[in-house]
């Protein structure tokens, strides 16, 4: 490789002992090298001899004057930048970042860079995150969710969130009974429990705020309703289709994806940022929070899809949902699915929910769809 | 392969010495010809520093290294921290000889992962809170807690070690006991008493400027305690009175809109849209402001530090710094930068690092009584890089 070589690189000389320079001439013959060095000041002159192997040369980078480093500690510099190129060509050194420095030189490879970090980045976040984030969440053992419940619900139950459900035992025994319908049919083999709680906080003064009427499903199948989202139900069907969304949220590890989701972002912030911190800083947390929350949307609709599937099953019609939806929106027993109006465009970014009204819109389709055609 | 080497004779020695036959840098020993030691009256020579990075050429090297970095998921990091360094580094000059930083990017980037997979450990474990995980958040707290001096007295001797200037290393030789009192002690101290805070950070600049060694010669810090006091004061003066100054404005401005609108602020409920988003306005304007001052009266602080320790700093008994920067100039320039990287999602950051050098560089001085080509190397080892790895992936700020 180095047969053709024959250089004569001008530059200075440092010793490594001493921080005078010197004039110094480098010439390379194939494979042998000469060194000759001027005298200065109580400093002698120099001549050695070395094979090119034994020369290491740093890496380019930008205009800066090139350096080689000699074997005994001293160094060659020189702004003979196309000379030590062609050393460096004639020898293999420095492929890489030589290949990077020919990108940084040229304003039309750098600006590709930028578009394919821009693709790369948008690419990852719509397509790579989610699926690495799912296919981690499948492979995710059981003993996992087991203990995120555990540990999930010894919090919920501390008294601070919800107390117990004031429901009768006979109203909480049909629940259940229902419940199991749904359980069956979402398979998946969780155990899937159901849990009734009253979503006041029993401790007066505590920490936690009121839940309210809300149902929420943990990892492993265990699934939350509280006495005021019954209470606020026209009918059972309206809290079958809810726990049925809930049971879509397990079967898809919806949680565990959510949590890998962030892990993935954050090393996404961890690259560009280049530190740790700053990753997890305020300026990094909106754009972070925004994209969890678009990613939290379409895990809301895609558990609209099954419970959608599983009313259409049950009932062969998605409104008791829409409506129950349309209730929780406006907390109101009357509302109707009719009067959900659109929520802005800003407003929808902010939400880890799709606007009511589109999810309303979404189980219409659903129910179009599933009909016999006549 | 088999010819004869076909070198080219060099020129007699010490005909071209004196003419021409060196490349750059001034002719040798103008001043002083070889006469160290002997000069009955020293000469002071002063050496401005100064800056030859562009900003076209350096956003360039920066959107490549942001590209390879999130390409690769991070493990191009340390190629790029290196080069960046380099960059600035390599385009800084003193009399003619610019600097050179070595560090091993495969050094960093073995320390890069293991501070990664701790953060990651602890991360996870407070994330999952799988059985037994407040004892991995404890022992990974308690690590670094424990290590903390250690590790930013590691960092500095990696940072000296791969600082090179004519071709001999700085080295950093602090003592270890010393990093746990300035570094340790003194945060502890002023964790407690807010007070001590600037003689923190006398003790943290003295240990650092009389710890670096430039070959054999030695950093001395002349400065004092005082100074650190008046620069944190004025800095805790700003911020008060920025906010004090948003709060009057603020009370102000809920005055006049419950003035206006009284009937449905009972209700909050019913607030229109509009008023909805002023009050949103209005607020993320306030915090917008308050984060201006206080960066400000931050960035005052650390320029005005970084000023009287440039201007106290003594190498060898031969060398001093010094530094004319405005640091209200400096704060200008980090203020208006950080606005213009905002705006810009960062794309104007290696325009506002060049800007910043390009101020500086021309301000800070090196005057010397003897020739900047007379310090002698000290024989030293290479430094672990896991200090260096775990002050910039953890952003610990070291205040050069």
């Amino acid at each position: 490789m180095t047969e053709g070589l024959n250089l004569k690189i001008e530059g200075i000389y440092f010793d490594g002992h001493s921080s005078r320079n010197r004039a110094a001439l480098l010439q390379v013959v194939g494979e042998q090298v000469l060194l000759q060095v001027q005298p200065d000041g109580p400093l002698s002159a120099l001549e050695e001899r070395w094979q090119v192997s034994d020369l290491r040369i740093e890496p380019p980078l930008g205009r800066i004057r090139r350096i080689v480093k000699l074997p005994g500690g001293g160094r060659f510099e020189t702004p003979d930048d196309a000379a030590i190129s062609r050393l460096e060509a004639g020898t293999t050194r420095n492929r890489g970042l030589g290949r990077v420095r020919h990108i940084e030189s040229r304003w039309s490879l750098t600006l590709a860079a930028l578009a394919a970090l821009g693709v790369f980045t948008w690419g990852f976040l719509t397509y790579g995150l989610p699926a690495l984030a799912r296919q981690a969440a499948a492979a995710t053992p059981r003993s996992v969710l087991a203990s995120f419940d555990r540990e999930a619900i010894k919090l919920l139950d501390n008294g601070e969130f919800m107390g117990p459900s004031r429901l009768s035992a006979a109203r909480q025994a049909q629940l259940q009974q229902q419940f199991r319908q749904v359980r069956d049919w979402a398979g998946g083999a969780y155990p899937y429990t159901l849990l009734l709680r009253d979503g006041k906080p029993q401790k007066a003064g505590g920490r936690g705020f009121s839940i309210g009427a809300n149902a929420f499903a943990l990892p492993n199948g265990t699934v939350v309703m509280t006495d005021q989202l019954v209470a606020l139900a026209g009918s059972d069907r309206e809290l079958m289709g809810v726990l049925a969304h809930e049971t879509g949220h397990v079967t898809h590890r919806h949680a565990l994806s959510s949590v890998y989701q962030g892990l993935g972002l954050s090393l996404l912030g961890v690259a560009l940022t280049g530190d740790l911190v700053s990753a997890t800083s305020f300026a990094a947390a909106v754009p972070t929070t925004l994209l969890s929350n678009g990613y939290s949307r379409r895990a809301e609709t895609q558990s609209d899809e099954v419970a959608g599937a599983y009313m259409m099953q049950a009932y062969g019609t998605t409104s008791p949902l829409r409506r129950i939806l349309a209730r929780l929106e406006k907390d109101d027993l009357k509302a109707t699915e009719d009067s959900i109006q659109d929520a802005g465009r800003a407003e929808d970014m902010l939400n880890t929910h799709p606007g009511t009204k589109q999810r309303i819109e979404h189980l219409r389709a659903i129910e179009e769809q599933g009909k016999p055609t006549p | 392969m088999t010819d004869p080497p076909d070198f080219i004779p060099i020129s007699e020695p010490g005909t071209a010495g004196a003419s021409g036959g060196v490349p750059y840098g001034r002719p040798v020993n103008e001043v002083n010809p070889g006469l160290v030691g002997l000069a009955p009256m020293p000469q002071v020579r002063t050496f401005p520093l100064s800056f030859t990075g562009t900003s076209a050429e350096f956003f360039r090297i920066w959107i490549v290294n942001v590209a390879l970095s999130v390409v690769t998921l991070g493990l191009y990091t340390p190629w790029a921290r290196v080069r960046t360094r380099q960059y600035f580094y390599g385009n800084t000059w003193v009399d003619g000889h610019n600097f050179e930083y070595t560090a091993n990017p495969w050094a960093l980037l073995r320390g890069y992962l293991l501070v990664a997979a701790l953060f990651g450990t602890y991360n996870a474990a407070m994330q999952f809170q799988f059985q037994g995980w407040e004892w991995v958040v404890g022992i990974v707290v308690g690590l670094f807690v424990l290590l903390y001096p250690w590790l930013v007295r590691q960092s500095l001797r990696f940072l000296a070690r791969s600082t090179v200037h004519r071709g001999l290393h700085f080295s950093f030789q602090g003592s270890l006991g010393q990093a746990y009192v300035t570094y340790g002690l003194a945060n502890v101290a002023a964790g407690f008493v807010g007070l001590a805070l600037p003689w923190a950070w006398f003790m943290q600049r003295r240990y650092q400027v009389e710890g670096v060694h430039y070959g054999q010669a030695s950093g001395r810090f002349r400065g004092d305690v005082g100074p650190f006091f008046i620069f944190g004061l004025t800095g805790l003066g700003l911020t008060l009175g920025g906010v004090i100054l948003l709060l009057g404005l603020g009370l102000l401005g809920f005055g006049l809109f419950s003035a206006l609108d009284l009937g449905s602020l009972a209700d909050w409920e019913d607030l229109s849209a509009a008023s909805m988003t002023g009050i949103v306005a209005a607020l993320a304007t306030a915090y917008l402001v308050f984060l201006l001052v206080y960066l400000g009266a931050w960035q005052y602080v650390r320029a005005a530090t970084m000023k009287y320790v440039l201007n106290n700093v003594e190498l060898g008994g031969v060398v001093r710094l010094g530094a004319t920067f405005s640091p209200w100039r400096l704060v200008w320039i980090t203020l208006s930068n950080t606005a213009a990287q905002l705006l810009t999602l960062g794309l104007l950051t290696p325009w506002a690092a060049v800007r910043r050098m390009n101020y500086l560089a021309p301000h800070i001085q090196v005057r010397a009584i003897a020739d900047l080509d007379d310090f002698t190397a000290e024989m030293g080892q290479q430094e672990s890089a896991l200090g260096e790895a775990a002050t910039e992936l953890l952003d610990i700020n070291l205040g050069f």
